[in-house]
C-alpha cells in the first residue's frame, strides 16, 4: 500500500479529502428542494435542518455551524438556497471568511418559483459536479488530515479495544503533523484531570478542567440528574459502573499525545496537534460540529453499532467487539474486538486503523458513505423563540 | 507468556485492584494468570469487573491505573465489582435502579 497522502488543494491552502458539491438550504423550508436537487443530480449531497431564521440565544451557534459546514474543505462547491433575508445572507458572508470554495446562491425572492429553483439548481449542481470530477488529487502533507474522534454506543470493551486503538492511530498522526480532535465534554467528566496533565501549558490544562466544570454547572442549573443517563442503563448492563470509568475509557481515544489547545463548539481547527473541543455527547450534533470546524475525516468507535454518518465528512466505524461487528457488517469498517478475542494486539489494530485512515483519506469509501448516512443536526442550548 | 486467547480476565494496569472479565465467569472458577490466583465468588458477565485484590470499604477502585470510584462495602478478592458495591466519586450511580 502506498504511504502517500493525496488530497484536493483549496485556493486558501486548506485540503479536502473529498470533493463534494453540497446543496445547503439556509431555511428549513427548502430542505425537500435541496434533497430533490441532490437526488436528481449525478452525485451532489444535501442536508436538511430545522432552522427557520429565528433569532434567539442559539443564533450565533447556528450561524457558525451552517457557515462552517459550507466552508468545510471537503466541499468543492456549495449551492445555497435562501429566502434572501439579511441573516441568511450573513451565513454566506461568514462562510466566505472561513474559506468557502466555489458557490452559487439560489435566491427565492429573486427567482420567485420553486420549480425554477429546482431546475436551475439541478443544472448548477451537474455543471459543478463535472468540474469537481475533472479536478485531481495531488500529493499532500500530513497536516492536510484533520481527524475527529468520536464514540457512540459505548460498552465495557470500548476503553480496552477500539478507543485505545484509535489512540494509537491518533498519536501517530499527531507525530506526523496532522490535527486530531477529541470532543464530547460529557464523556471526559471524571477524566479531565488526566487530560489536563497532558496539556502543553498550565493555562490549556486549566481550560480543559474549566470546560468540564462549566458543563457540570449547566447540568446543575437545568436541574438534570445525570445519574440516570450517564452511564446509561445499557452501559451498566455492559459492565460500566461509574461515569468516571466510562470517561477513562472514552479518553483513551486521544492516545497519549500532549494537548495543544481547547476549542469551543465548531471553532476552526487550523494548526497541527491534539486538541479538545467542547461538544455535546449527542452523536450527530458532535459530528456536525466537527464538520463545521473544518475536520475532514472522523473515526467513530461503537459498541452497539451506531449508523450515524456525515454528508461531507467520511466517518470510519470501528467496532469494540466481534459479536456486534459480525452482526452488522455493513456498518463496520474495522473490528477492534479482535484485541479482546486475543487474536490481535492493540499495536496491530492501531496500525490497521492508521492504514485505513490513510486509505479513506485517499478516497476509499467508508461503510457510512456507501450507506448514504447523511445525518445533520444543529446543536441548541436554549428554547426556540419565534421571532 | 499466555496469549490473550487463553486469558479469562484482562489486567489493564499493574496497580489496578480489578480485572475485566473476557468471558462469562461462574462461581468456583479459578483464575490463574498474570500473577493472579483467585476463585470467582459470584456469576460475573463478560465485560464486568472482578476484584483482583481485597478492597476495603471506602477505598478507591482502580482501573487503567486510575481511580474510577470507591467501594461502598468491603469487597473480597474474586467478587463481582459493580453498582451494588461501588459509587462514583462525583456523579454517582446511587439513584439508578
Amino acid at each position: 500500500m502506498s504511504n502517500q497522502l493525496t488530497a484536493f488543494e483549496r485556493s486558501d491552502g486548506r485540503w479536502g479529502l473529498r470533493n463534494h458539491v453540497l446543496i445547503l438550504p439556509l431555511h428549513s423550508a427548502f430542505s425537500a428542494t435541496a434533497r430533490k436537487i441532490a437526488d436528481d443530480s449525478s452525485g451532489a449531497v444535501a442536508v436538511s435542518h430545522d432552522w427557520s431564521g429565528e433569532i434567539d440565544g442559539d443564533f450565533d451557534r447556528i450561524v457558525k455551524t451552517i457557515s462552517g459546514f459550507a466552508a468545510n474543505p471537503n466541499n468543492f462547491a456549495t449551492i445555497f438556497i435562501t429566502i434572501g433575508t439579511p441573516n441568511e445572507l450573513a451565513i454566506i458572508e461568514l462562510a466566505k471568511k472561513i474559506g468557502l470554495g466555489k458557490f452559487e446562491v439560489l435566491n427565492v425572492a429573486e427567482l420567485g418559483s420553486m420549480s425554477k429553483i429546482a431546475d436551475i439548481g439541478l443544472q448548477m449542481a451537474n455543471s459543478l459536479l463535472k468540474e469537481a470530477k475533472a479536478s485531481q488529487r495531488i500529493s499532500a502533507p500530513w497536516s492536510a488530515i484533520k481527524l475527529g474522534q468520536e464514540c457512540g454506543g459505548s460498552d465495557a470493551l470500548s476503553g480496552i479495544t477500539a478507543n485505545p486503538a484509535l489512540g494509537v492511530a491518533s498519536d501517530r498522526l499527531v507525530e506526523l503533523g496532522s490535527s486530531s480532535v477529541l470532543g464530547e465534554t460529557t464523556e471526559i467528566l471524571g477524566a479531565e484531570h488526566l487530560l489536563a496533565a497532558r496539556a502543553i501549558t498550565p493555562e490549556i490544562g486549566a481550560r480543559i478542567v474549566e470546560t468540564v466544570a462549566r458543563y457540570e454547572r449547566s447540568i446543575n442549573y437545568e436541574g438534570i440528574d445525570m445519574r440516570g443517563a450517564q452511564p446509561s442503563r445499557g452501559n451498566i448492563e455492559g459492565g460500566l459502573t461509574t461515569l468516571e470509568e466510562k470517561s477513562l475509557g472514552a479518553a483513551k481515544k486521544a492516545g497519549s499525545a500532549q494537548f495543544s489547545g481547547v476549542f469551543e463548539y465548531a471553532d476552526q481547527v487550523v494548526n497541527p496537534g491534539l486538541y479538545f473541543m467542547d461538544t455535546p455527547g449527542h452523536d450527530t450534533e458532535q459530528l456536525t460540529g466537527f464538520a463545521a470546524a473544518g475536520i475532514n475525516i472522523v473515526v467513530f468507535t461503537t459498541g452497539r453499532g451506531t449508523p450515524t454518518g456525515s454528508a461531507i465528512v467520511p466517518t470510519i466505524k470501528v467496532a469494540t467487539n466481534t459479536t456486534m461487528a459480525s452482526a452488522i457488517p455493513d456498518l463496520i469498517d474495522l473490528n477492534a474486538g479482535t484485541i479482546a478475542d486475543g487474536l490481535k494486539t492493540l499495536a496491530d489494530v492501531g496500525g490497521e486503523l492508521f492504514d485505513l485512515i490513510l486509505e479513506v483519506a485517499n478516497g476509499k469509501l467508508t461503510k457510512a458513505e456507501k450507506g448514504l448516512h447523511h445525518e445533520f443536526s444543529l446543536s441548541r442550548m436554549y428554547n426556540t423563540v419565534i421571532r | 507468556m499466555l496469549s490473550i486467547l487463553m486469558r479469562k480476565v484482562l489486567v489493564l494496569n499493574e496497580s489496578d485492584n480489578i480485572a475485566v472479565c473476557l468471558v462469562d465467569l461462574d462461581i468456583g472458577e479459578v483464575i490463574a494468570q498474570d500473577g493472579l490466583n483467585l476463585t470467582i465468588q459470584n456469576r460475573i458477565p463478560r465485560g464486568h469487573k472482578v476484584a483482583s485484590k481485597d478492597i476495603a470499604k471506602d477505598a478507591g477502585i482502580i482501573k487503567y491505573g486510575e481511580r474510577m470510584g470507591h467501594a461502598t462495602s468491603d469487597i473480597k478478592i474474586g467478587e463481582h465489582v459493580h453498582t451494588h458495591n461501588v459509587l462514583g466519586d462525583r456523579l454517582s450511580t446511587e439513584q439508578v435502579k
